[in-house]
């Protein structure tokens, strides 16, 4: 069981004895402190799509999924090839079944992600909470803002922008948190 | 035979839940000639709002809607065609589980919160599938043509048109208040909650040159009133005179008589949602004080709405307008702020008639509902 403020992306919920993937959860504050989840579904018998809303606390029956370590292998084109990290089997999915954490795909990463099978079919592929990745263009740092709450856009290797500290400069590497879609926090240790 | 509306509605505080409530479930009836029951949790907030409803009825007809208590015991009561679950209220098992076994499938509608922000229009409309079978749909209301729309009763405008053409009606219905206003005194009527600034705003208003006269119904922000007067209570009609500025409390009035102080008044404070869009009906220069939500998150649908009020705004007024709001929502200096806004005062007039206008050229709520229910048929 899942309430609707735990849904994310590579969750299977089960409606109407369909599973049904959530390739994309955005969480929204409604009124009066309560709050509502906007999901894309994907019907993964059929692959029909849909758009739907729950409001937190709903109550929903997810479908319990194996998992497994990989990585990625390869990009070609929209396809995305993982393998196993332990029998080195290779899998791909396609862009749109990987859709919320695309932005931080880029070819030569080495995080070990969770590839998420239902009944033996690779559905999904999450991310770490944590990656590092590394900044292609940013404007020059304005300077002594050393405090982190100046920010600015910056660009990564595979074209995503998003906002980093000031002080980030070009070529260096910068923490990113993936759960709430990519959010910046500081730089790397790598 | 007519569809059957349920709405359900608890009372989480204050009165915006009910007021919507109660003022849709008019609507449908008077308007759309559906059979509606109103499952009202706690009727204590609800009385107020309709004078000489009982309070201690489990079931009562009051204008056509069939108004009946919540219990915390739910009794089988049948289900209706469609189900209205106001502001995210979780309905009774049973009534979910008696609406699973209906032979024909109820809609079953989340009529959510008011806000102007861009994210309703992609959630508008959208299905709720549950594990049970059922499906709800998300449904919001909003100020543009994605959403469902304000609730708006038929003739509304035109009722006010005519009143604001009659001074006897006017001067009628202050006095009914026990209002009598001095010549030349600009009215403002204040419905807030619990608010700091109102010291600063009230300051501004007793040293301006030009007289003004506060209405204020009994509420939530009346004890900050007594502080400034510096008088440990007032009664309903007590007035205080500071300056330029008289102050005089009200009673709480009905829904209908509401409106028709917003009418009378030059400039409304308002709070929530109800009288929020009342006010934008009345079409003056209004102040919204809007519930505070944790993390601030209130402060976001504050400007989503600015954003969208303001166009057409000159660049000075829709500085002074933003300048106001945020000071009386964000603990700024309201003094300043009303000061400035005072110096755009017929821009922001003339605009408050337009916003009004740009508005009941949308379909209203009830209408939506109504529509959308039958297209889901």
């Amino acid at each position: 069981m899942k309430t609707g403020k735990e849904l994310k992306p590579g969750t299977v919920l089960r409606i109407d004895n369909d599973p049904w993937l959530v390739q994309k959860a955005e969480f929204t504050k409604s009124g009066r402190n309560s709050a509502i989840m906007k999901t894309k579904l994907k019907n993964l018998l059929t692959g029909y799509k849909t758009e739907t809303v729950y409001g937190a606390d709903d109550k929903l029956d997810d479908v319990i999924l194996d998992r497994k370590e990989a990585t990625l292998s390869f990009i070609s084109g929209d396809s995305y090839t993982f393998m196993d990290t332990t029998d080195y089997t290779m899998y791909e999915l396609n862009a749109e079944d990987i859709e919320a954490v695309l932005p931080f795909i880029e070819e030569g990463m080495e995080d070990v992600c969770e590839a998420v099978f239902f009944e033996g079919r690779l559905v999904s592929v999450e991310l770490p909470t944590t990656i590092s990745r590394q900044v292609v263009y940013t404007e020059n740092a304005a300077r002594g803002d050393t405090s982190g709450k100046v920010m600015k856009p910056a660009k990564l290797k595979n074209g995503t922008e998003l906002q980093v500290a000031d002080f980030i400069n070009i070529d260096e590497w910068i923490d990113i948190d993936t759960r709430e879609g990519g959010v910046y926090k500081g730089r790397s240790k790598k | 035979m007519k569809a059957t509306w349920d709405i359900f509605c608890t009372v989480v505080d204050n009165y915006g839940d009910i007021g919507v409530t109660w003022r849709l479930a008019r609507q449908l009836v008077a308007e759309h000639g559906v059979a509606v029951r109103l499952w009202v949790d706690d009727l204590r907030a609800f009385v107020p709002l309709c004078p000489g409803a009982d309070l201690g009825a489990a079931r009562q007809m009051q204008q056509g809607v069939e108004v009946l208590h919540w219990p915390a015991e739910w009794a089988p009561a049948g289900t209706a065609d469609v189900v209205i679950a106001a502001f995210g209220c979780r309905l009774p098992d049973a009534y979910v589980e008696a609406l699973c076994s209906r032979p024909a499938p109820a809609l079953w509608l989340n009529l959510e919160y008011l806000s102007a922000e861009e994210w309703v229009e992609g959630c508008h409309g959208l299905p709720s599938p549950k594990p049970n079978g059922l499906r709800t749909v998300f449904y919001f209301p909003g100020f543009t043509e994605r959403t469902g729309g304000l609730l708006r009763e038929a003739g509304l405008l035109a009722r006010r048109v005519a009143f604001e053409a009659d001074p006897a009606q006017r001067a009628g219905h202050l006095a009914r208040l026990g209002v009598q206003p001095q010549a030349g005194a600009a009215l403002i009527s204040l419905f807030a909650y619990e608010n700091p600034q109102l010291g600063g705003w009230l300051d501004a208003l007793a040293s301006a040159a030009n007289p003004s006269h506060m209405l204020v119904p009994q509420g939530r922000i009346v004890p900050e009133l007594c502080a400034w007067l510096n008088e440990p209570e007032l009664a309903v009609g007590a007035i205080h005179q500071r300056g330029t500025l008289t102050v005089q409390v009200l009673p709480f009035v009905s829904q209908d008589d509401y409106d028709r102080l917003l009418w009378c008044c030059d400039f409304n404070a308002v709070r929530g949602e109800d009288s929020f869009v009342r006010a934008q009906w009345a079409g003056r220069p209004m102040l919204w004080h809007i519930y505070v939500q944790e993390e601030n998150a209130h402060w976001e649908k504050l400007e989503a709405f600015l954003a969208i009020y303001r166009k057409g705004l000159s660049e000075p007024a829709a500085h002074a307008l933003l300048t106001l709001w945020r000071a009386w929502n964000m603990h700024q200096d309201m003094d300043a702020a009303w000061r400035g806004f005072m110096v755009h005062w017929p821009e922001l007039q003339a605009h408050a008639r337009q916003w009004c206008a740009k508005q009941a050229a949308q379909p209203d709520l009830a209408m939506t509902l109504v529509q959308f229910y039958r297209n889901w048929l």
